[in-house]
């Protein structure tokens, strides 16, 4: 079992779609559980992916074709679930709405973290640059969304984190969301001090402090 | 500012307090590394490498030869007056007084 | 057991027993050797580094003899930013006379190269009235900024609006259409600034936009360096490595994306730099003393393979020194003296 598991990682690093979808409806046929392969095999391969993007070994059109091969075998996992009368599906995991702030037209490292969490099976709003506070929680709002994620890249527009904090507490609406910082001149400590949930040195850091968010957001609603 | 005057204060050459205007000037136009640039720019001025950085000395030498100084009073070279001295006792063209020499009809 | 006074990279204080600053140092060293593929410190430069970080000085320098030449980005917007009242003329007097510049820098609050060219004239101007009351060798800069070329800010199509729905031929297409344009206006605002009498161009922050970026800067600096033999150009980084938006670009044979700065300052000499300026990112959930040793590593790699002089980026969240607007001197004046002492620097 741990050889299709292999298999399925490099099928996703290699971007290889034909070879990750002929696994997937191997281990599908087989009839073992059909969420193992994602958690144990096309997981790990994007989780790779996003590490080696970080140390500049793989480029952003591969990580973004690894991505593509992730979306495709997850749906047609999906599609197997749904077949066999429910269970548990991969995904959406959860809905973020991404954009890069106000007045700030870099969006590189926004772009990366929205494929990044799509790879990692989020369902994204990508509002794109110079983006008004009040679009992003329009859109939250809307669409149902659990994160606002923004990026700012200078000192001067990092600001519009800050507003959204105080604007979603004005419209008490501050306990509904889980809120991602990212960007060049945002810290730790500017997460705090304007009372962000999350702050991520970088795109793949993001999903995995995402993820371990809405993990105790869920618990938190359970209890 | 604390980014600019911290790093001239911790390794900056002084700019025009001492040498660090002409061996910047030597770096820029003849691609040398730091100890050629500095060997090059002793070498016009006849002093040792270590005096580049000293600002008792190059104030001296500065304005014994019209390099700019600090505080330049009445009747001492200043701004484009200095870089025709530069110029000269660093031994090769520079790029800011070729507009100049055209424009004043000195080319 | 006495601890050592020093910071993260985000600036906050924090205090780490000996173990603990060996440790960070030897992590950090580690992580570049490991990333870029080259060695990584030395016993001696670990007892260097140890020295440097027990010692309690507030403020320290390197040894007399080992000063180095400054250059500066965004030299004239620098003072601006701090709400002074004061032109660019009197911005870079103040860098000369009170800063103790070795070099000056003249640039325009938008600080691209593109919005320079509708104003170019103006930009002359004010460079020639600058030459002619200060002493320094002044440089122009400006940044490639290729952002500005996508839409809405420009006429191509978004590459990070195409790349994560899977368009990628057609995100490569458009970063190829903005290269052509980006260096038209690279060469032609460089151009003009040189014919003014600038001492030398500035190209700062080259790769904000990955390899695009990088190949547009290479091509445009071979063009200024073939029309003007001699021309003074200092190549500034934005990254430690350059990212592949693309992917797939070359320069002289060599891959562009995910070069480290060892490799990108041989591209940047064949393209005609005179001046390369290596950056490594500052971690903020790291110490200073990861984030420097990091830094020694990658710098040093550079230096040894450069022939040019190498001017490494030492600014807000690049070079070991914090993501804080003012870093506190005591970490950004280790980081300085390190870095000259280490690498062999030839300027900051």
């Amino acid at each position: 079992m741990s050889d299709i598991y292999e298999q399925a990682k490099l099928s996703v690093i290699n971007h290889d779609k034909a070879k990750a979808m002929d696994l997937a409806k191997k281990h599908l046929d087989s009839g073992a559980e059909p969420m193992d392969i994602i958690t144990n095999g096309f997981v790990p391969g994007i989780s790779y992916m996003g590490e080696e993007f970080g140390r500049g070994t793989v480029f952003l059109p591969e990580l973004m074709e690894s991505a593509d091969v992730m979306l495709t075998v997850v749906e047609v996992v999906n599609e197997a679930i749904a077949k066999l009368g429910g269970g548990k599906t991969a995904g959406p995991v959860g809905s973020i709405v991404a954009a890069t702030v106000q007045g700030d037209v870099h969006d590189i490292g926004k772009g990366i973290a929205v494929a990044m969490f799509k790879a990692n099976g989020y369902e994204v709003y990508d509002l794109g640059r110079d983006v008004p506070v009040e679009d992003l929680i329009n859109t939250a709002e809307k669409r149902g969304a659990k994160v606002i994620a923004t990026s700012a890249l200078l000192t001067t527009t990092m600001v519009e984190q800050q507003k959204l904090e105080k604007t979603l507490k004005e419209a008490n609406l501050r306990n509904k969301y889980i809120t991602l910082v990212g960007g060049a001149p945002v810290t730790q400590r500017w997460a705090k001090r304007i009372g962000a949930d999350i702050y991520a040195e970088n795109a793949h850091l993001g999903v995995v402090l995402v993820a371990e968010k809405l993990k105790e957001f869920a618990n938190k609603v359970a209890s | 500012m604390g980014m600019a005057i911290a790093h001239a204060q911790a390794s900056g050459m002084g700019g025009m307090r001492t040498a660090g205007d002409l061996v910047a000037r030597v770096q820029l136009a003849k691609g040398l590394r730091i100890r050629e640039a500095k060997q090059y720019v002793a070498d016009r001025l006849h002093i040792s490498v270590i005096d580049l950085v000293d600002p008792v000395i190059m104030s001296e030498v500065r304005a014994e030869l019209g390099l700019g100084i600090m505080m330049p009073l009445g009747k001492t070279p200043k701004g484009v007056e200095c870089k025709f001295n530069i110029e000269r006792l660093l031994g090769f063209e520079m790029n800011c007084l070729k507009t100049f020499k055209v424009n004043a009809g000195l080319a | 057991m006495s601890k050592n006074y020093t910071r993260m990279g985000d600036g906050s204080p924090v205090e780490l027993t000996d173990a603990e600053l060996r440790k960070d140092l030897e992590d950090g060293a580690n992580d570049a050797a490991d990333r870029g593929k080259v060695p990584s410190l030395t016993e001696e430069d670990y007892k260097y580094l140890m020295e440097l970080f027990q010692r309690k000085d507030r403020f320290v320098g390197v040894d007399v003899g080992n000063e180095v030449v400054l250059t500066y980005d965004e030299g004239t917007l620098k003072l601006k930013r701090h709400a002074l009242l004061e032109d660019r003329l009197q911005a870079l007097t103040i860098y000369e006379r009170l800063f103790g510049a070795d070099t000056i820098e003249l640039c325009h609050v938008d600080y691209s190269y593109k919005p320079v060219k509708p104003i170019v004239g103006y930009e002359q101007g004010s460079l020639e009235m600058a030459l002619l009351m200060t002493h320094a060798p002044l440089l122009y800069g400006a940044m490639p900024n290729l952002g500005l070329y996508t839409q809405p800010d420009g006429p191509c199509p978004n590459p990070m609006e195409l790349l994560p729905q899977g368009k990628i031929k057609e995100a490569r297409e458009s970063y190829e259409a903005i290269i052509k344009d980006s260096v038209k206006d690279i060469v032609f605002a460089s151009a003009a600034m040189h014919e003014s009498g600038a001492d030398g161009i500035n190209f700062d922050t080259v790769g904000a936009s990955g390899d695009p970026d990088f190949l547009a800067s290479l091509l445009a600096m071979e063009q200024l360096t073939t029309k003007y033999p001699g021309m003074a150009i200092e190549m500034g980084m934005a990254g430690e490595f350059v990212l592949g938006t693309h992917g797939d670009l070359y320069y002289d044979g060599t891959r562009l994306a995910g070069l480290y700065p060892h490799g990108q300052v041989v591209l940047a000499e064949k393209a005609g730099a005179t001046i390369f300026g290596p950056v490594v990112n500052t971690n903020t959930d790291r110490s200073i003393p990861w984030n420097l040793a990091r830094t020694v590593v990658f710098v040093r790699a550079c230096s040894k393979a450069a022939k040019i002089p190498v001017h490494a980026n030492m600014g807000m969240g690049v070079g070991a020194v914090p993501v804080w607007d003012y870093p506190p001197v005591d970490v950004l004046s280790r980081a300085s003296k390190a870095l000259v002492e280490l690498c062999d620097l030839d300027g900051l």
